[in-house]
């Protein structure tokens, strides 16, 4: 069975080293990109989007990034999305425990869900299983 | 109160008292001269009286001097008969007191006397010679007639009692054959006529004077003429010593509050028509030039007038009630205006204070919720950079000590290490830009000065001047039109500068003359300052809501720390300040600063 990627965009160079770490610690199934800022990732989807390269079913998305943040991605996600045929899970991730962004985050339809750093296994693990069901 | 009461009522009841006074003035006068218009009527009538009186008598007399009388007239004897007729005459004219016929030489040849008022008796003959009355009788020509003096009826040379007051005419007799041939002699009783003369109108005092001020009668004196059996007080001059009378002519005058009235009777030398005939006038000849005399006294006056007085003061009296009654209830009226005035006044500064002190209050919450809105976006700001920036590495940094605890594999471990430094410098360097920003946010007394904006331009460029050396061409423009100095904190606005100019250096395009500008300008009554650069430019729409936040970093090839325009920001917003940012892709950034 043919697993999906994953995308991680952070800023935070450790964050994504210790999110892939304990990826792969759960499972050596799923494929993980992740990128520094939101433009990057934007521009990954575009050329996926361009070239019918599979999207990934999930993206964990900073809020707090260079150049474009969580929510400029999300912008511009918009704008691509009557080319995505997938659905995609975008959860947004961050230290922040203000209502403020959980607010912000609730108006974005396209969100699956908000999840707050650090992001352990076992949370991991649960997001996985809603997603994938069984199978990973 | 009472004394402006008091003035009020002076200042009107004065104006009235005078007008009073005037018009009682006035009608004292009227008055004085309607008493003196009466008093010279009266004055008249009994002069005229008088007169009248004595051209009856002399009327009488005349007649008595027309009669043609026998030759050798002897009316006791021979002609006794003749004598008759006119002895009932001379009875039945009850004036006549005595009659008597004289002859030239001055003795009486006829005489009688009334005895009681009836009738009349012969009397015994006198040689009345002597008598002024009988020398001017013998005297007089024909078409003459004689009027005496008024005295007391003298018997042999005694005056009479009771006192009889007589006046005599005398007039020449003919015969038939118009010779000369005696005089007739009447002596009329004047007690009836002086009584008249002094019987009073209306209380004036009346007087009756002979030629040498002596009083003949007076309503004053009981008894005629005074002078003839007393030495005091029988004479005008006696009773007013100080009398300047003009008695040529009728005159009336006010003198010491005594109306005056003489009006003279002249007799003497005055021709009168006694007989039926025109133009047979008789010459009155007489002693006696009287003057009828009248006094209204001051008391008589003062009766008078006394209305007009009563009037005066019961005007004045109401006017005075009035008058005050007017003036109190005005001043009462003014005060209870001036009062309410007063207070109206009193209130109104009250209010105004009040209004004022609301107004200083409201300034001062404006102010206070200012800085209040200032400081809570301060710490929002803060309470952001904590929750993100802090704790992202501090919870990566527990992650990876978890993750380090879990690791069984040495190799593994070693490569882990060098990951905790790196977010244990990155916590430092954030915790010293929270330092940084904190010092800002956190210093309440900035030291505000009058900065010279352009000298600090000048400052700021030659701390670039060296990393410019060498590059292309990049020029400060500086355009102080409007102003040149700011109230502001000039290492505040030194660190402004330094930022802005940094980034037009970092962001200039390579392949064209870059240059930043800064003008000055008034916006509102506000100094504003334009800093405006050419270079790279920036989508405001993609990133506009993060410019001035901290970290964030818009250009990928350039090295950035993103704390820039975060500070700028903080430094302005300190001290009341704004910015604000147009901008297009490849056209350069226009920053706004308001003060």
């Amino acid at each position: 069975m043919k697993k999906s990627n994953i995308l991680l965009v952070d800023d935070d160079e450790i964050y994504l080293f210790l999110m892939e770490k304990t990826i792969k610690s759960l499972t050596q199934d799923l494929v993980v990109n992740s990128f520094t800022d939101g433009e990057q990732a934007v521009e990954f989807i575009t050329a996926c989007t361009e070239k019918q390269i599979d999207l990934p079913q999930v993206i964990f998305l900073d809020i707090n990034m260079p150049f474009l943040d969580g929510w400029g991605f999300l912008s511009e996600f918009k704008k691509l999305k009557s080319k995505i045929e997938n659905h995609i899970n975008i959860y947004m991730v961050s230290s922040s425990m203000m209502d403020k962004d959980k607010k912000r985050a609730a108006d974005f339809e396209d969100l699956t869900g908000y999840v707050i750093k650090p992001i352990h296994e076992d949370k991991l693990a649960e997001i996985f299983t809603e997603i994938y069901h069984e199978n990973w | 109160m009472w004394k402006r009461v008091f003035k009020i009522f002076i200042s009107l009841y004065l104006p009235l008292l005078a007008l009073s006074l005037f018009l009682l003035y006035s009608q004292k006068k009227e008055q004085i001269r309607n008493l003196s218009q009466y008093q010279q009527r009266d004055t008249e009538l009994k002069k005229n009286y008088l007169q009248e009186q004595c051209y009856t008598f002399l009327r009488d007399t005349y007649y008595w001097s027309t009669i043609k009388y026998p030759l050798d007239f002897d009316p006791i004897g021979n002609h006794e008969d003749f004598m008759k007729p006119y002895l009932e005459l001379i009875n039945g004219i009850t004036d006549y007191d005595q009659f008597r016929f004289l002859d030239l030489t001055g003795k009486e040849f006829y005489r009688v006397i009334r005895k009681r008022s009836t009738s009349i008796e012969p009397d015994s003959l006198q040689d009345k010679q002597d008598r002024d009355y009988v020398k001017a009788g013998l005297a007089l020509k024909q078409g003459q007639l004689y009027l005496s003096q008024i005295s007391l009826n003298r018997e042999n040379g005694i005056i009479e009692n009771p006192h009889k007051p007589v006046i005599r005419t005398v007039a020449p007799i003919y015969d038939a054959n118009h010779k000369k041939i005696g005089l007739v002699v009447i002596n009329f009783k004047m007690k009836r006529v002086l009584d008249k003369i002094k019987s009073q109108i209306a209380g004036n005092n009346i007087y009756l004077l002979d030629e040498s001020h002596r009083i003949i009668t007076s309503s004053l004196f009981k008894e005629d003429v005074p002078y003839e059996f007393k030495t005091k007080n029988s004479s005008m001059d006696d009773i007013f010593a100080s009398n300047n009378t003009i008695y040529e002519k009728d005159t009336t005058y006010l003198s010491n509050n005594h109306i005056w009235s003489f009006h003279p009777v002249i007799l003497n030398k005055t021709t009168f028509n006694f007989s039926s005939v025109v133009n047979s006038s008789s010459e009155i000849i007489t002693p006696s030039n009287w003057v009828m005399v009248m006094e209204n006294p001051p008391s008589l006056i003062n009766a008078y007038i006394l209305n007009s007085y009563q009037g005066f003061v019961m005007f004045n009296f109401c006017a005075i009630i009035l008058l005050l009654a007017i003036s109190y209830i005005y001043e009462k009226k003014r005060a209870q205006k001036d009062q309410f005035y007063l207070e109206v006044e009193n209130k109104n500064i009250l209010l105004t204070e009040k209004s004022n002190q609301l107004l200083e209050n409201n300034s001062v919450i404006k102010d206070i919720n200012h800085r209040l809105e200032m400081r809570n976006r301060q710490l929002s700001e803060f309470n952001y950079l904590v929750s993100h920036n802090l704790r992202s590495p501090v919870t990566t940094m527990s992650v990876l000590i978890e993750m380090m605890k879990n690791e069984k594999e040495p190799e593994k471990l070693s490569l882990l290490y060098p990951k905790l430094e790196q977010v244990t410098t990155s916590i430092l360097n954030l915790s010293q830009d929270i330092n940084e920003y904190v010092s800002i946010i956190d210093n309440s007394e900035i030291k505000v000065d009058d900065v010279d904006l352009f000298s600090l331009i000048d400052e700021v460029k030659n701390d670039f001047s060296e990393t410019l050396l060498g590059h292309k061409t990049f020029e400060v423009i500086v355009k102080p039109e409007a102003w040149r100095n700011v109230q502001f904190s000039k290492f505040y606005l030194k660190s402004i500068i330094q930022n802005l100019m940094s980034n037009a250096i970092k962001y200039r395009k390579n392949n064209s003359t870059s240059y930043i500008e800064f003008e000055t300008a008034y916006e509102d009554k506000s100094k504003v300052l334009y800093i405006r650069d050419n270079g790279t430019g920036l989508n405001l729409e993609m990133h506009g809501d993060n410019l001035f936040k901290l970290y964030k970093r818009f250009h990928r090839n350039i090295s950035g720390k993103g704390m820039g325009l975060f500070l700028v920001k903080s430094h302005l917003d300190a001290l009341d300040a704004s910015i604000t940012v147009q901008s297009e892709v490849g056209k350069g950034i226009t920053f706004k600063i308001i003060f």
